[in-house]
C-alpha cells in the first residue's frame, strides 16, 4: 500500500563495519476520522438487531480493532466483540467489515478507503452479543471430521512412544497449505451453502478432513471420508469458491473440499 | 436409501449429466430446423417410426427422470431438516419417478406398436 | 445463556458474491433452473403421453392436446408453447454447461483442480480463478451463446 510517507529517514550506522543500515521511513502518520457503524444485538436489551454510529480518528497505521478497543474505552463501554492476539494468528476477530467477512485485527480503515465502515457479526452464526457470535456449532462440525493424528497402533502412538513418523519436504507440501487454518470461521462465514443448508459441514471442517488424511503420517483416512461423504458433508459444496476468496490464510478450502470430493469418486487421493 | 452411499449417488448423477449431455441434444436436434413444422403429427409419426431417436428418447426418459429427481432430492434435504426428512424425500420421489416413468413408457411403446402396423 | 435468543442467523452478503467471478450465482442459478427443469420434464412427459393416446396415437388427440399446450399464435410462426418450450431448453443448456459440467470435469476428473502447493503468503490465487478453471467457464460460455443462436433460429425464425 502507499502508506510510505516521507519523514527522517532514522540513519544507524554500525561502528564495527561501515555499512549504513536504512531503516524504513516510518513518516507521519496519516489521521483521519472514521464512522463505525456496528450492527448490534443485546439480548437483555429485547428488540433484535440495532445501529449505532461512532466517530473515531485512526491513522493509517491501525486497524478497525483498534478503532473497536477505543470506542470501547472511551466512548462505549458496552460495545462487545471477541479478540485476543490482535495479529492475525488466534481467529478470534472475524466480522463483516464493509460486507465482506474479515479479521478485525488485519483489516485498516485506511486501507478500506471509505470513511464510514460498517461492521456487523459474522453471518451465519448465531449472535451472542454485539459482534461476538456463537462458534459452538462451527466448533461441533469441526470436531466431527476427527482432526488429530490417527493410528491404526494406538499402543505405539500413545504408550511406546518409540516410533518416530518422518516426513518428506513433498510429503510436507501436500497438506500444508490447509494447515494453515485458524479457525477463525470467515469462510464458513461467507459459504452460501453453508447458510442454505445449516447442517452443512462448511469449508472449515472440510479443509481440516482433507489436511489430515493428506498426512502421510495419519491412517485415519477411512474414517474421515465416511463422515464427509454425505449430504451435508462434501456434496454439498458446489465449488463457488467464495471461502477461498475470503480466507486471511489462504488456506483454498474449496480446492481441498473439491480434492476430497476427487478422492470418493475416483476412490484414490490426487497427487 | 441407506444403502447407497451419497458418492455413489453422486457418481450416477454425474454420468447420467454426460449421457443426458448427448440424448438431449439429439431429441433437440430433431426439432431441426423448424420447431413448429417438427411438431406436427405426420412428422411426429415419422420421429416415432425412426428407431434411433426412439432409443435415444428412452434413455432420455429414465436418464432425465434419475438425473432430475436425484438432483431434486439432493435440493430438498438441503432445505428440510427433519427427522424423517430423507425417508419421506426418498420415498415420494420413488414412487412420482417410477409412475412417470411407467406412464412414459407405455405410451410410447404404445405409440409405436401402434404406428409399425 | 439463559436468555431467549431474539434474532437469527443473517446470509452472507449478496453483495459478497458480485466480487471476484460470479460463481456463486451459477450455484444459485443451478439449484433454480434444475428445479424448474425437473417440474417441466414430469409436466412434459404426461402431456406427450397424453397427446400420444397413453399408446393409442390418433391425429386428433395428438393436435388437440398439442394444440392446447401450444396456446395462441404471437409473433410470426411462434406460439406461446414455442416461447416455453425455447426458454425450458435455453434454462437446460445453460444448467448443465454453466455449473454442472464444470462440476463433472472437476470432481470427477480434476481437471482444473491444482497440487495443493506452498503458496506466497500474502494473496495467493484460490483455485476457482487459477487459468485452469477459467477456460472452463469460457468454453462453457461459448457453447451456449452457440446453442442460444440455433435455438433462436429453430424457434423464431424457420
Ligand atoms: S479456512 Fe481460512 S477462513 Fe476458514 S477458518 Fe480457516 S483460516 Fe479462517
Ligand atoms: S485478534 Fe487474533 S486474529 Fe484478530
Amino acid at each position: 500500500m502507499s502508506s510510505q510517507q516521507t519523514g527522517t529517514a532514522l540513519q544507524t550506522t554500525a561502528a564495527t563495519e561501515k555499512i549504513t543500515i536504512t531503516k524504513p521511513p516510518l513518516g507521519s502518520p496519516i489521521r483521519r476520522t472514521y464512522v463505525f457503524k456496528v450492527k448490534r444485538y443485546d439480548p437483555e436489551r429485547g428488540g433484535g438487531y440495532y445501529w449505532r454510529e461512532y466517530k473515531i480518528e485512526l491513522t493509517n497505521h491501525e486497524t478497525v480493532l483498534d478503532g473497536l478497543i477505543k470506542i470501547k474505552w472511551h466512548q462505549d463501554a458496552t460495545l462487545s466483540f471477541r479478540y485476543s492476539c490482535r495479529m492475525g494468528i488466534c481467529g478470534s476477530c472475524g466480522m463483516i467489515i464493509n460486507g465482506v467477512p474479515r479479521l478485525a485485527c488485519e483489516t485498516k480503515p485506511y486501507d478500506l478507503g471509505t470513511e464510514v465502515v460498517t461492521i456487523e457479526p459474522l453471518s451465519n452464526f448465531e449472535p451472542i452479543k454485539d459482534v461476538a457470535t456463537d462458534f459452538s456449532d462451527f466448533f461441533r462440525k469441526h470436531r466431527s471430521v476427527k482432526p488429530w493424528l490417527i493410528r491404526k497402533d494406538e499402543t505405539e502412538q500413545f504408550e511406546k512412544l518409540e516410533t518416530y513418523y518422518p516426513q518428506t519436504e513433498e510429503q510436507l507440501n501436500e497438506y500444508l497449505e490447509f494447515a494453515y487454518c485458524i479457525k477463525c470461521g470467515l469462510c464458513y462465514s461467507a459459504c452460501p451453502m453453508v447458510f442454505l443448508n445449516k447442517d452443512y459441514l462448511g469449508p472449515q471442517a472440510l479443509a481440516q478432513a482433507y489436511r489430515w488424511s493428506a498426512d502421510n503420517r495419519d491412517e485415519g483416512a477411512v474414517l474421515r471420508l465416511k463422515v464427509v461423504d454425505s449430504e451435508n458433508g462434501v456434496w454439498s459444496c458446489h465449488y463457488s469458491g467464495t471461502c477461498s476468496k475470503v480466507c486471511p490464510k489462504d488456506v483454498d478450502p474449496a480446492l481441498a473440499i473439491n480434492l476430497l470430493k476427487n478422492w470418493l469418486l475416483t476412490g484414490r487421493r490426487r497427487r | 436409501m441407506g444403502m447407497v452411499s451419497a458418492s455413489t449417488l453422486r457418481r450416477w448423477q454425474y454420468l447420467l449429466g454426460i449421457v443426458l449431455i448427448v440424448v438431449l441434444g439429439i431429441h433437440l436436434a430433431f426439432r431441426w430446423p423448424s420447431y413448429e413444422q417438427s411438431i406436427s403429427y405426420p412428422v411426429v409419426v415419422n420421429q416415432i417410426l425412426n428407431y434411433g431417436y426412439i432409443a435415444a428418447i428412452y434413455i432420455l426418459l429414465y436418464a432425465a427422470l434419475a438425473h432430475g429427481l436425484i438432483g431434486f432430492r439432493t435440493l430438498l434435504l438441503e432445505l428440510w431438516h427433519w427427522k424423517y426428512a430423507r425417508i419421506t424425500v426418498d420415498v415420494v420421489l420413488i414412487i412420482i419417478g417410477v409412475a412417470v416413468a411407467v406412464i412414459g413408457t407405455i405410451a410410447l411403446t404404445g405409440a409405436i406398436l401402434t404406428l409399425a402396423h | 445463556m439463559a436468555q431467549q435468543k431474539q434474532v437469527k442467523r443473517v446470509p452472507p452478503k449478496w453483495s459478497l458474491w458480485f466480487r471476484g467471478g460470479l460463481d456463486e450465482w451459477l450455484l444459485i442459478f443451478q439449484k433454480v433452473s434444475g428445479a424448474i427443469l425437473v417440474i417441466y420434464l414430469i409436466a412434459h412427459t404426461l402431456v406427450i403421453s397424453t397427446a400420444l393416446g397413453f399408446g393409442h396415437p390418433s391425429e386428433l388427440t395428438w393436435n388437440t392436446v398439442i394444440g392446447f399446450v401450444e396456446g395462441p399464435h404471437v409473433a410470426g410462426p411462434a406460439h406461446v408453447g414455442t416461447i416455453i418450450e425455447y426458454l425450458i431448453a435455453l434454462l437446460a443448456a445453460v444448467h448443465g454447461g454453466a455449473n454442472g459440467f464444470r462440476l463433472i470435469l472437476t470432481q470427477y476428473f480434476g481437471v482444473g483442480l491444482p497440487r495443493p502447493e506452498r503458496h506466497t503468503f500474502p494473496r495467493a490465487v484460490p483455485s476457482v480463478k487459477k487459468s485452469g478453471q477459467a477456460w472452463l467457464k469460457y468454453v462453457a460460455i461459448i457453447v451456449v451463446i452457440i446453442f442460444l443462436i440455433l435455438a433462436t433460429l429453430v424457434a423464431f425464425v424457420w
